[in-house]
């Protein structure tokens, strides 16, 4: 029984990931889907050799009544990001924990899952358009656990709508919660060898005062246009996961998939030059993915990834007449094969034949064949992950 | 109507005594502990088992339903030392239970008031996946579950102070028991005594330290990381300076590695339980060595 007495026994547990990425695409990687408007956060691997975000985790207890946490991005840009900054009550009881400070929002599945814990070296498409990389706030959130035998979870956020989709370009200066989320997640075991998760999520926000960007038609026309309403995101997720006798050691499946909705009521601008046009816009948009990833055996694993985004119905009125709504449906395939030693690496190629942005000549997809091999490493503590 | 009332009344005084008498709901990370919570509380607690015999315990993940059982637990039994590193934390963090988490009554990791053996000098993950708080796989010692047995009945009556004279009872019972048990396993282990053996992982190590076994290699070359065929070349190679009479596997563990060295080199290999349920045998703590220590000497050439 050696007793720990000198003074970092009481350091956080500290854990560093890197993660770097070679890239092969046949069209410029930066366009964007077309038909939906940029989240800002999407994150695609540059062509050949691109170094990805650096993470460095701090966690700890802080008391017995908090605990405390900090997730920060290294970019290779040179930069710092705060991703997660915050507290969470150990002692509320009865089912209650409280988080403050900025966080992974509680909406849909994969939006709380870290980039090194991804099964594809790329987020869904619908991840990507509708809710950024991971969509996070500055806020609090209350969770609840009921006391059954089946996980009965219930949550609910309110924050300032920091990030894409309610953001815009000047930062957000009012009062009060802009941005709420709620979710629900049911789970539980069938059996010893089945496990499943089925959630819902609602998202809801106000634009900034200035709007956000909706189209992106800013970059091939040179105007500029402005959605400023309300937005709303509905998202269905459902998990389930095999093994033999319950034992991932050798074998394992995992299946996921998401699915989100999201509509726009509010006033769009469309601006040429300074002749604004203004008139009201009612959009609904959707997309889903669903994921297989099978453990062949120890270390090895191959996965299989769909994805569609469905442009919906964006209703214009008045700017039909300048602007015309989408009439596009960017799909995906992705397959990949990852090798991980130990726990702690991971050896990535992925393919992906995608068909997310249009020609606008043509109005046919671009087929754009995109080869990764990835490298995923962590250092430090041994972190506990999500189901 | 009289006897409608005299009917109410009975039920409501067998709700009473159920109330009275509520067990606690005991979370137990694995069966070991399951097994010993059920030899010191008995009815007085209602345990729920996370993982089993079949499971790397290792290697399992926060799943919905652990949470969810994590939520209503009095008490939290594990074995500790890293152990659950990997799920357990996220297990505590998102039940919303205050009295299951870190320095509570409510949380109890074995481990920490039980010696410890295999504790490296110096820790890399370039040595494999090791425990820097020594091998946590606790429930082969005798002298750990009487410890631990002592630790959980402390826990037991902290947070359920109207059972203090039971659970008192029921350990002086056992450690009776688990004390003659022990001198028992000593006189039937005794042909085992300096046999040299070979294992899996260290599952075993307490195991073959109380019959005075000898453990000369390990089928995985470093902890943690399964067996290539590089090592087991080497295992062959060893076999001729330092021989072993057995090689031994974990229930939840491929047999493939062992059965594959076990034909190489002429040598028996026996599959143990890693913990209570490992085997048909296994039923609880005392059929548990039992059951492992028969395996051994059945297997045991000559």
């Amino acid at each position: 029984m050696t007793q720990q007495s000198s003074k970092n026994a009481f350091n956080p547990a500290i854990s560093l990931i890197l993660n770097g990425t070679w890239g092969r695409f046949g069209d410029d990687p930066s366009t964007r889907i077309t038909g939906f408007a940029p989240s800002g956060g999407e994150v695609i691997p540059g062509r050949g050799g691109s170094l990805g975000e650096s993470e460095l985790f701090l966690s700890g207890n802080i008391d017995p009544y908090f605990r405390g946490a900090l997730l920060a991005a290294l970019t290779p840009e040179n930069t710092v990001e705060v991703e997660e900054a915050f507290f969470e009550t150990l002692a509320l009881g009865k089912g209650f924990t409280a988080k403050g400070g900025r966080f992974f929002s509680g909406v849909g599945y994969f939006n709380q899952v870290h980039p090194h814990a991804w099964d594809f070296a790329d987020p869904s498409l619908v991840q990507n358009a509708f809710l950024g990389r991971n969509y996070g706030d500055d806020g609090a959130q209350l969770r609840w656990v009921a006391p059954l035998p089946v996980l009965v979870q219930f949550g609910v956020e309110l924050g300032r709508g920091r990030e894409f989709p309610g953001a815009g370009e000047v930062e957000r200066n009012r009062n009060g919660a802009e941005s709420q989320v709620y979710f629900a997640n049911v789970g539980g075991d069938i059996g010893v060898s089945n496990a499943y998760q089925v959630g819902a999520s609602h998202l809801r926000q106000r634009t900034a005062t200035d709007g956000s960007a909706f189209l992106d038609y800013d970059d091939i026309t040179g105007t500029s246009n402005l959605f400023q309403g309300r937005q709303r995101i509905d998202g269905l997720n459902f998990v389930y996961k095999w093994s033999p006798d319950g034992n991932p050691k050798y074998r394992n499946f995992k299946f996921v998939t998401e699915w989100f909705q999201r509509r726009y009521d509010g006033d769009f601008t469309f601006d040429t030059t300074g002749v604004a046009a203004t008139d009201a816009m009612n959009a609904k948009q959707s997309g889903w993915y669903a994921q297989a990833i099978y453990q062949f055996m120890p270390y090895w694993r191959v996965g299989g990834r769909y994805d569609r985004l469905s442009h919906g119905n964006v209703g214009l009125n008045a700017n039909a007449a300048n602007l015309t709504p989408p009439d596009f449906d960017p799909t995906r395939y992705s397959v990949m094969l990852d090798w991980s030693p130990s726990e702690y690496s991971r050896i990535r190629l992925q393919f992906n034949r995608d068909r997310s942005r249009q020609d606008l000549a043509s109005g046919e997809a671009i087929t754009d064949n995109q080869l990764f091999l990835q490298y995923i490493f962590s250092l430090g503590a041994h972190g506990a992950h999500r189901f | 109507m009289k006897s409608r009332i005299k009917l109410l009344l009975a039920a409501l005084s067998l709700l009473i005594a159920g109330t009275a008498h509520a067990a606690i709901d005991v979370f137990a990370c694995s069966p070991e502990w399951g097994a010993l919570t059920g030899e010191i509380a008995g009815n007085r607690a209602t345990v729920f088992v996370a993982t089993t015999a079949l499971q790397d315990i290792h290697r399992i993940q926060a799943r919905p339903s652990l949470i969810a059982r994590a939520r209503t637990a009095a008490l939290v039994i594990c074995t500790g030392a890293d152990l659950e590193v990997g799920w357990m934390s996220m297990v505590q963090s998102q039940s919303g239970n205050d009295r299951i988490q870190v320095g509570k009554p409510g949380f109890l990791e074995v481990a920490n008031f039980v010696p410890r053996i295999d504790i490296p000098g110096s820790v890399d993950r370039a040595l494999g996946d090791v425990h820097p708080l020594g091998n946590p796989h606790i429930q082969f010692g005798p002298k750990q579950i009487q410890l631990a047995a002592e630790e959980l009945t402390r826990r037991l009556v902290r947070i359920d102070p109207a059972g203090e004279g039971e659970y008192r009872a029921r350990l002086t019972d056992f450690t009776s028991r688990w004390s003659a048990a022990t001198q028992r396993w000593l006189q039937l282990g005794a042909p085992l005594k300096g046999i040299t053996v070979i294992q899996h992982h260290k599952n075993f190590s307490y195991l073959f330290d109380f019959l005075g076994m000898r453990q000369v290699g390990s089928l995985e070359p470093k902890p943690g990381v399964e067996p290539t065929s590089a090592h087991l070349s080497d295992l062959v190679e060893q076999q001729k300076v330092e021989p072993a009479k057995l090689i031994v596997r974990a229930s939840y563990q491929s047999p493939a590695a062992s059965e594959w060295l076990a034909q190489r080199i002429k040598v028996p290999a026996v599959m143990l339980p890693a913990t209570v349920g490992g085997s048909e045998g296994a039923k609880d703590l005392f059929s548990l060595y039992d059951d492992c220590i028969r395996r051994l000497l059945t297997a045991l050439p000559g």
